[in-house]
């Protein structure tokens, strides 16, 4: 009899729809085994000595590949990176092996002081120089493959003189790092720039895309009262998002992607339903290509 | 320390010792009710698992709830909702403030 | 000044102008757009301390710990990525915030949660087999000698004010009424996933101190006055604190 091997020990990230970790979830995880090609933790959730956070996930990581999303490491960040959070990371990594590790298009600390935000950068050939080369330092410090995603904004800088996808484009064609497509990022993005979403992800490197994420957004309105878009994670996939998603898969075929829901967190069932519903589009792309 | 004070401590303790592990037997049995589990103190279930502390987040936050620098509140939760027979100072205190503010 | 010196600065202080040389694509005020990254930065920050410090926001209210919150995080930003570290002086910021004064507890049960998070995520340990103790501890000769390994999460806090019974009548849905005297002495454990929390006698903080600090078992003992030791062993090896015992070098 062959023996299927498990779906845990694969080298890349399924297919499929994945959901992210909450230490809320954990016990329900282990009881149901829901069928999920992935869950997503924030590294920096996970530094700690020890206790239950990793007694689950320890658990959970047998039965589930795994993506490891970091949230602080400042790869945007004017100083260095912080040596001494990298090696934090590398610790991680070589503990649970991760699938696939991924980082922002962002900043979050300055000198000694983290913000807990993701912070936008100009887009000038300096911060290109700079983020290029933190990428370098990342993955040859932690022997892999990076993935950046596509920031969420609110703001833009004079001094940017290159627009984000092209940003982006260069980043990835200068590092060899892959990108994690934020569908709800460039949908709130170029809603909050006067942009077109298909315009954006038609200048992106799509084949470079190693996983998706999918997420609410809330409405807010700026000074002229027009529409502000804040990517809080808060509500159901937009249906505009979707419809950027369909684009998406119909241009490179079905790629992990993950529901993200980080406030005004549903039901277990409720978010289980979200992924069956990228499980669905996932299946639909597959059998097209 | 001289050298009988040390033996009758290790022999106080080897006593101590005994009396101990045999409690501690015992309340393997009897775990729900026994008297060592109150002179040992208030044991109380931990948290569930959601209790780890804050934890990091890669979204914004929607509501811009963020009111300044403006200092005009009082404490009005528990701590003032609580009535004490035994401790008439902290409370008093209490209501010391609000009458200033 | 760099720019992220600039926005860094803005962000942490509302009194700040929003920093220059940013743009809207549709002309907007900048103001109303980094007016986002504000609130998310300081109210993310307020948010992580009332996760941190659940009971101390049910204490004082919402709104207040909100406030005194916000003027902790403009003063303290936090120096890691980890968010589990945020707030460690918090208790120490309530010690002098003066119109927290009007809740004199408040500090202490800002220590005993902080406590209780730092047990939750301190290393794992073994708990030392039973068996094992008895046999450690049933030579005279031996026992007294011994030190006593505790488990990595094992905190300890002294308080004037009954800070566990207060604590305690938070842990459930609906905090129940609690007298805030006498002083009690908080013993913090994780065994297995659970994190407990118990009162001990003043005696006994002294002795598992001790304990903590490396001292001999028979020198902790006899630094113990009024110190019921057999409940108080025995609470430690039921509740799994000890992780090993070591033989204490004896000078000539």
């Amino acid at each position: 009899m062959l023996k299927t091997p498990s779906p845990a020990l694969d080298s890349r990230l399924p297919p499929k729809a994945g959901l992210g970790l909450k230490s809320e979830h954990f016990r329900e995880v282990l009881q149901t085994r829901p069928d999920l090609g992935f869950f997503e933790v924030h590294a920096e959730n996970y530094m700690v000595a020890g206790g239950p956070l990793h007694h689950f996930l320890g658990r959970i990581r047998e039965q589930y590949p795994l993506s490891l999303h970091g949230v602080g490491l400042s790869i945007g960040g004017e100083g260095p990176l912080d040596v001494a959070h990298l090696q934090r990371l590398a610790a991680l990594i070589e503990r649970y092996q991760p699938q696939s590790f991924s980082e922002h298009l962002a900043w979050s600390s300055h000198g000694p002081v983290f913000l807990n935000d993701l912070l936008p950068l100009a887009y000038d050939e300096a911060t290109l120089d700079r983020v290029c080369q933190h990428i370098d330092q990342v993955q040859s410090s932690l022997k892999r493959v990076l993935l950046l995603e596509n920031p969420a904004t609110y703001l833009a800088f004079e001094a940017s003189t290159l627009d984000e996808p092209h940003f982006i484009s260069e980043v990835i064609r200068r590092t060899g790092c892959g990108l994690l497509l934020d569908v709800n990022n460039v949908y709130v993005s170029c809603i909050n720039h006067c942009r077109d979403p298909l315009a954006y992800l038609g200048a992106l490197p799509l084949h470079a895309t190693g996983e998706i994420h999918l997420a609410g957004f809330a409405e807010d309105t700026d000074s002229l009262g027009e529409r502000l878009l804040i990517d809080d994670h808060g509500a159901p996939v937009d249906h505009a998002v979707w419809q950027l998603y369909l684009k998406v898969l119909e241009r490179i075929g079905p790629v992990a992607t993950l529901i993200e829901r980080d406030n005004h967190v549903p039901a277990w069932e409720v978010l289980l339903a979200e992924a069956r519903q990228a499980d669905r589009l996932l299946s639909a792309a597959g059998a097209r290509s | 320390m001289t050298a009988s004070t040390r033996t009758l401590s290790a022999t106080a303790l080897v006593l101590a010792l005994g009396s101990a592990l045999s409690m501690t037997a015992v309340s393997t049995v009897h775990a729900a009710d026994d008297t060592m589990e109150k002179c040992f103190g208030v044991a109380l279930k931990g948290k569930n698992d959601c209790a780890a502390g804050a934890g990091t987040t890669c979204a914004g936050t929607a509501k811009m709830d963020y009111q300044g620098n403006a200092w005009k509140s009082v404490p009005k939760g528990t701590c003032t909702t609580m009535e004490s027979k035994t401790s008439p100072t902290g409370f008093g205190q209490l209501e010391a403030f609000k009458a200033k503010s | 000044m760099s720019n992220q010196h600039a926005f860094t600065a803005a962000l942490l202080d509302p009194r700040k102008a929003c920093p220059p040389g940013l743009v809207s694509a549709n002309g907007a005020a900048p103001e109303s757009r980094f007016a986002v990254y504000r609130n998310n930065v300081l109210g993310s920050l307020i948010n992580a301390l009332a996760d941190n410090y659940p009971v101390v926001v049910h204490l004082v209210g919402e709104e207040f710990f909100r406030a005194m919150a916000g003027v902790y995080v403009q003063s303290t930003a936090p120096r890691s990525p980890v968010m589990s570290d945020y707030g460690d002086d918090f208790a120490e910021f309530i010690k002098h915030f003066e119109p927290a004064a009007s809740v004199p507890y408040l500090t202490d049960v800002a220590r005993l949660e902080r406590l209780h998070l730092q047990a939750w995520h301190a290393a794992d340990a073994e708990p030392m087999a039973q068996e094992q103790i008895v046999k450690a501890l049933s030579s005279p000769t031996l026992a007294g000698h011994l030190k006593i390994g505790l488990h990595p999460s094992l905190r300890l806090l002294q308080s004037p004010f009954a800070v566990v019974t207060i604590w305690a009548a938070h842990q459930h849905q609906t905090p129940v009424p609690f007298e805030a005297f006498p002083a009690q002495n908080a013993l913090v454990l994780r065994n297995g996933l659970d994190v407990k929390v118990f009162a001990i006698s003043h005696a006994a903080h002294g002795f598992i101190t001790a304990l903590q600090q490396g001292v001999s078992l028979i020198a902790a003992i006899e630094a113990s006055n009024d110190l019921d030791l057999e409940h108080t062993l025995a609470g430690l090896i039921r509740h799994q604190a000890i992780t090993h015992l070591l033989a204490e070098q004896v000078s000539p």
